[in-house]
């Protein structure tokens, strides 16, 4: 079968290109708009998917993990009873100013636990051993606060809410999704820097469970025993976590009406491009139609002309996503491109190249054949 | 036998509040084999009645036949296949697609018309064969002359073996001396396949080459 479709698209290149470049235009703008929306997430979340608890205790309505809210440290040792339970530990998730060399004061983000180790938190340890954090005014930082912190090392020594602190190791990936830099201390030290609001109190208990415990018995049960509190599995907890920064802080509006602008402006140039190419080849399709073309012959030309479009500038903008990833890596953002959003944006590009064609498909059907004798 | 058969065919289109009556009861009728001349000054109705014989237009009365099938005006659904079986077309313009070259231009009819793969470009060769374009397969129509484009079109309706070819005004963007050598070819092909052919002309070459010369005036034909 004689490719009418792609020949006569391939035939004018300036145009082709034009359309391809609106269609890759907009997939880029989604690929890296939501990747980067993505990756901030993913950083929201990213110690509850790496510390080892299936259940975590928060205090009542805790929106997410970065802004934790204290209660009595002792709500543990009712957890701990509780059968089903394997382990129980405080853990505290809390703000605190560090003053830098520089004379300038930042915030940190501080998780501290007792027994670090137990709950595989830091989950990647690039320098220092974190049994020693028990061992004195010590605390560890992870690599990414070089970027807020300047640069830092072990051995060096930092102030935090007017104690000096020693830095013995560091940690790689430890995120939050406000980019405040991640610290980690030993429980008992994070309540002596802040004890008004953190002695004898945590932000969060972690529960691990026996590997046979139903987790919704154990749920229900460790709810009833701490009944102002509220008990989330790490799932619950996370999609919690996210849905805060999506819906509650307009991120998520403002993502949303980006990518419909960006999917708006290749609409817009698909179609307009898509248009002006039925217009130019109306006589065309008017001879399909005198040699014995229907409508449909036509409409088929339109979707597979809108269909390579599609595919072309879905490939076009999806690697330059690509390609900006270590560019976006080089400060420290993350641009994760899941191969399920890949394959829902390689669905909305079609469908979106597919709607542009159907303006032309007005046109097409209302072509007189009679014009293919007009000069 | 006729081929084609048009009997008081009648044409009105609306302008505004009025109606125009383009043709007025046009009859004609062709048999195989036979090249008839349909002339007729600007405004006549010669392009319109060409329309309705070609099935790209339906007449508001009057009776058609094509190919022993009647139109029937209220199922114009049914046009394209009448035109696809029995139709061929050559157009004054040539109305190529730009982007294919001569053969696939020949080819893509024939896609059309059902025929597909080898059999379809196997056809298609012939065809440009016939009209003496076995060396311009592969070019492009910006790359043919005026004359050689209307030889693929050419090629083009009488590709799939329809019964009928109707042209309008085919040499009209020919210089006087190909325009000849295009109609000698085009009534030789005619007679050879036996098909009926009609010419919609001002070209007095046309009479030269035609079995019969039909006049239309003011939407009615006369002999």
């Amino acid at each position: 079968m004689v490719d009418l479709a792609r020949k006569n698209l391939l035939h004018d290149k300036l145009r082709f290109l034009i359309t391809v470049s609106g269609v890759a235009f907009a997939v880029t703008l989604v690929f890296v708009q939501v990747g980067l929306f993505t990756g901030l997430l993913d950083n929201a979340t990213i110690t509850i998917e790496h510390l080892d608890a299936d259940l975590w205790v928060t205090s009542k309505n805790t929106a997410n993990i970065d802004f934790a809210q204290t209660f009595p440290e002792t709500a543990v040792q009712r957890v701990r009873s509780v059968p089903g339970v394997l382990r129980a530990d405080n853990l505290i998730v809390w703000f605190m100013t560090m003053a830098l060399p520089t004379g300038a004061k930042e915030g940190t983000l501080v998780y501290a636990l007792e027994d670090f180790g137990r709950w595989g938190l830091p989950w990647r340890v690039t320098a220092g051993n974190l049994q020693d954090l028990r061992r004195g005014r010590y605390f560890f930082l992870d690599e990414s606060a070089k970027k807020r912190f300047g640069p830092f090392a072990v051995g060096d020594y930092r102030e935090l809410i007017g104690r000096r602190l020693k830095i013995i190791g560091k940690s790689r990936d430890a995120l939050s999704f406000s980019t405040t830099p991640v610290s980690f201390m030993d429980y008992r030290l994070a309540q002596e820097l802040s004890p008004d609001e953190l002695r004898g109190n945590t932000t969060y208990v972690l529960i691990k469970l026996q590997p046979e415990a139903d987790v919704e018995k154990v749920r229900r049960e460790v709810q009833r025993r701490v009944p102002y509190n509220d008990v989330f599995t790490r799932q619950e907890w996370a999609d919690r976590s996210r849905r805060y920064w999506v819906e509650s802080t307009g991120l998520g509006l403002n993502l949303a009406m980006t990518v419909f602008l960006g999917c708006l402006v290749g609409v817009v140039v698909v179609a307009q491009t898509l248009y002006t190419s039925t217009m130019e080849h109306l006589k065309e399709f008017g001879t399909v139609k005198a040699i014995g073309g229907s409508n449909r012959d036509i409409y088929k030309i339109l979707v597979q002309q809108a269909a390579i479009s599609a595919v072309v500038g879905y490939l076009l903008g999806g690697g330059m996503a690509w390609l900006l990833r270590p560019a976006m890596a080089s400060i420290d953002l993350k641009l994760i491109i899941s191969p399920a959003f890949a394959a829902t944006v390689a669905v909305g590009t079609v469908v979106m190249c597919l709607a542009s064609a159907m303006i032309s498909f007005r046109k097409v059907a209302k072509i007189d054949p009679a014009l293919v004798f007009r000069t | 036998m006729n081929v084609l058969e048009a009997s008081d065919v009648t044409k009105e289109f609306k302008e505004g509040r009025e109606t125009v009556a383009v043709l007025k009861g046009a009859s004609l009728a062709l048999e195989r084999g036979e090249v008839v001349a349909l002339e007729g000054p600007s405004g006549s109705g010669k392009t319109t009645f060409l329309s309705i014989l070609g099935c790209i237009l339906t007449p508001t009365g009057g009776r058609v036949v094509v190919d022993g099938e009647t139109i029937d005006p209220r199922r114009p659904g049914r046009l394209p296949e009448i035109r696809k079986r029995s139709i061929g077309f050559v157009f004054q313009q040539f109305n190529l697609f730009p982007a294919l070259t001569a053969r696939e231009n020949v080819e893509y009819a024939l896609n059309v018309k059902g025929r597909q793969g080898r059999e379809a470009r196997r056809e298609a060769e012939q065809a440009l064969a016939a009209v003496g374009l076995a060396d311009r397969l592969d070019f492009l129509p910006r790359d043919l002359s005026g004359g050689q484009k209307q030889r693929v079109a050419i090629a083009r309706a009488l590709a799939g073996g329809p019964p009928i070819v109707l042209a309008d005004e085919p040499t009209a963007n020919l210089d006087s001396q190909v325009g000849g050598q295009v109609l000698e070819m085009f009534r030789d092909l005619a007679k050879r396949e036996n098909r009926a052919l009609l010419i919609v002309t001002h070209d007095p070459k046309v009479r030269a080459i035609a079995d019969r010369v039909l006049q239309i005036h003011d939407g009615r034909v006369a002999a």
